[in-house]
């Protein structure tokens, strides 16, 4: 094994399971398109509110997409193979994780236009929106692999992974919608931004050596 | 390959879920040599694999390989060995070639056709590992025998749910490896039948 091949793996794997990413992305779609619906489809409400909708629809796709994400790779075996590959396992971690959030994240980048228009979004702030994402979501990734590890021999493990990370998840949903709001009303933002950036590289570094460490002990 | 290797095992207790297994075990391997841990159910044969492996570690004991001290870093063992354990580390998702490309990324198609050809799966190699017998995922994963080039197998039950056929093949293998200077450590529940080996017991 070696970190390419790895990677190239770890890529097929995910296009072969691509309706669970899919998945994500259609829970994403439903719970942003609920609040039109459901509570006012005015601009007055949506407009204010968009960034809060938005993010805690990422959210809840991100938990769902990174929730099991270890559970394969346990069950068949891959992560004793990982262990005695003489490779380093948080790098490994590392990248495995990258490439989720690359999987996850690209396509909701994507569809970002089509709902900032949905929610009256205003295009000031959409620039921003898309920079809290790129700079927020990592962070969600890398909390979610610590304990998406905890859980892993868990057959019944989603909600215990909730309750597990979902406090964790909560300043960087704070300081992302802060960031928008700050941008709505003509305020610096830049500060905000930064802290995200530093919630996501504090959690780059210290989340794979927890996770290795996490995965060991579920393999114990 | 190394052509003199050697794995010692010296004192070594392990310990899973508070109860004590193989405690103050002691037994070496050298190049040529195949040795056959025995014991009953629970008597820990797995965890002493996985142990040297470095899927756990010891509570005591010293495990050396070609004469360092590989206890605390197991990186040096783990460069030279492979490890097939129970669950053999298959993907489901992937194709037949697609896992083996995984583990051995430097064969290349002609040499993988080859020996997928001697294991007989030649018909299936485009299809996802799911969808074929436990049998054949075993053939699958111990086809990296024969693809990569390391001293020291650790094999844990290699013989499970493999044909008669399949038996014989992989005893060819295991005494063409040992003839070329390898180690093997093997767990098995059936008798070799072609292939002599030193027997280490593991008491309850």
């Amino acid at each position: 094994m070696t970190y390419s091949s790895f990677i190239r793996s770890e890529f097929l794997v995910l296009w072969r399971r691509k309706q669970d990413i899919f998945n994500a992305l259609l829970f994403f779609i439903i719970v942003v398109a609920l609040f039109p619906i459901g509570i006012n489809s005015s601009a007055e409400f949506l407009a204010p509110a968009a960034a809060g909708i938005v993010w805690c629809a990422v959210m809840l796709a991100i938990l769902m997409a990174v929730e099991g994400m270890f559970k394969e790779d346990y069950w068949d075996g891959s992560l004793e193979q990982w262990i005695v590959s003489g490779l380093s396992l948080p790098l490994l971690i590392l990248l495995k994780v990258i490439v989720q959030w690359l999987v996850v994240v690209a396509p909701l980048l994507v569809m970002m236009p089509l709902f900032s228009e949905m929610l009256y979004l205003p295009s000031l702030s959409f620039w921003v929106l898309i920079m809290t994402l790129l700079l927020g979501s990592p962070s969600l990734f890398f909390i979610g692999a610590v304990g998406a590890a905890l859980t892993m021999s868990i057959k019944q493990g989603a909600v215990l992974v909730m309750l597990l990370i979902l406090p964790f998840y909560l300043p960087v949903i704070i300081f992302s919608t802060l960031a928008v709001k700050a941008a709505e009303a003509g305020l610096p933002y830049s500060g905000l931004l930064a802290m995200l950036l530093a919630m996501s590289l504090l959690s780059l570094v210290i989340s794979p050596l927890m996770t290795a460490i996490a995965v060991k002990a579920s393999v114990n | 390959m190394q052509s003199t290797a050697s794995l010692t095992i010296s004192n070594l207790w392990i310990e899973r879920g508070e109860r004590d297994l193989c405690q103050g075990l002691s037994f070496s391997v050298q190049s040529g040599e195949i040795v056959r841990i025995l014991g009953d159910n629970g008597a820990g044969k797995s965890s002493l694999l996985k142990t040297i492996a470095g899927v756990f570690s010891p509570l005591e004991g010293k495990i050396s390989y070609v004469g360092e001290d590989v206890t605390f870093d197991r990186s040096l063992l783990q460069k030279d060995a492979i490890y097939l354990g129970h669950s053999v580390g298959v993907k489901s998702l992937l194709t037949v070639v697609e896992n083996l490309r995984w583990y051995c990324p430097d064969v290349s198609l002609g040499v993988l056709h080859e020996v997928l050809e001697l294991l007989e799966i030649t018909n299936h190699v485009d299809v996802l590992v799911k969808n074929l017998s436990a049998g054949q995922a075993r053939r699958v994963a111990l086809a990296r025998l024969w693809l990569s080039n390391k001293t020291l197998w650790l094999l844990d039950e290699p013989f499970a749910s493999l044909d008669v056929r399949g038996v014989t093949l992989l005893e060819q293998r295991i005494q063409q490896h040992v003839l070329s200077g390898g180690l093997v450590v093997l767990t098995t529940h059936h008798d070799l039948l072609t292939l002599s080996s030193r027997d280490v017991v593991l008491l309850p």
